[in-house]
């Protein structure tokens, strides 16, 4: 899902630069507000951003005979809330355009919705409705994650079927292709992706039960079942 | 939980090694990355697109990789250090109350 340096028209770029802006400052004042009401979490928080930077730094090989990596934008997000992410994303997205020419500095705005907006969102949409529908919370924890990564590289698809659509099939041929490119590859990594993130899930209910009890956010979904 | 994590690991383990045999088995495979693959597809719609911003600084190959190990075990350092402290402390807890009895 990072899209390379240069790689979307100068117009695209600053759109989607404008588009993170106002999320990525969002979230920093939440994380802020965070650190200075539970400062007990503090930890966990950090232990969430470890987790993504863990994640998107290792390229799995995948069943289409080429490679790609997770996110791990899933975890932090049932943990602390969606808005929480987008700055964690932001740091992940910033170290590797910085130093590992990985994505770009033109292209952060679009990679940081994708990867730290749009896929936190979706997973904790998903981890509310998995709930809502009564599925057991591992099932929605695995599906929560699995689903965010999903979205993030559709969302990439998207993205770059808007700044090259196909002069033949248009928009949606440009994005069928794109999401071709993508989605199979990805499919597996995400499976993997939501089992990591059970299992650190099932760590925290076991050990973390009193940080999760004063995280506003993990939903007292998680608190309520949390063995102390 | 022990043993559901350590079923769950597995399982992962089994995808990825699982991915890694379908994978090799196709023609072509050269586990090249989707990112750059989505570049070709760029230039396939699009061939005379030319990126109009270069990245600031390239590691060469060796140093990135260099570099990526070391986001990843920076990543893995302190999710390793905050597991590691909460069930040691949970330990302590337990044997503390034990010790109480």
């Amino acid at each position: 899902m990072h899209i390379a340096e240069g790689f979307l028209p100068p117009l695209h770029a600053a759109a989607w630069t404008a588009i993170a802006l106002p999320f990525v400052a969002a979230s920093a004042r939440r994380v802020n507000r965070l650190m200075r009401e539970q400062p007990q979490t503090k930890l966990l928080l950090a232990a969430s951003g470890a987790f993504a930077f863990v994640l998107s730094a290792l390229k799995l090989p995948s069943v289409t005979g080429s490679c790609s990596h997770a996110t791990g934008t899933g975890l932090g997000s049932i943990l602390f809330g969606p808005s929480a992410l987008a700055l964690l994303g932001t740091i992940v997205l910033a170290f590797q355009a910085l130093l590992l020419a990985h994505g770009g500095i033109t292209t952060l705005g679009a990679n940081v919705f994708s990867m730290a907006v749009v896929g936190p969102w979706v997973a904790y949409g998903s981890l509310w409705a998995a709930r809502a529908l009564n599925a057991p919370l591992a099932a929605g924890v695995f599906l929560a994650a699995l689903l965010g990564n999903m979205a993030t590289y559709l969302t990439t698809a998207g993205q770059l079927a808007l700044a090259f659509p196909d002069p033949v099939s248009g928009l949606a041929g440009s994005f069928l292709k794109f999401a071709g490119v993508f989605a199979p590859t990805q499919l597996p990594l995400a499976v993997v992706e939501g089992l990591l993130t059970v299992v650190i899930v099932n760590f925290l209910r076991e050990y973390s039960g009193d940080e999760l009890r004063v995280l506003r956010f993990a939903p007292e979904i998680l608190a309520v079942e949390a063995r102390s | 939980m022990n043993a559901r994590n350590g079923g769950l690991l597995a399982l992962a383990v089994v995808v990825v090694v699982g991915s890694a045999l379908i994978g090799s088995r196709r023609e072509g495979a050269r586990f090249a990355g989707s990112d750059g693959q989505a570049l070709e597809a760029v230039a396939a719609i699009q061939p005379d697109y030319r990126p109009w911003f270069g990245a600031i600084w390239q590691p060469p190959p060796e140093i990135a990789s260099g570099l990526f190990a070391l986001q990843a075990a920076l990543g893995a350092g302190v999710l390793g250090y905050y597991l590691g402290y909460r069930r040691g402390r949970a330990r302590r807890r337990r044997d503390r109350a034990d010790a109480g009895d």
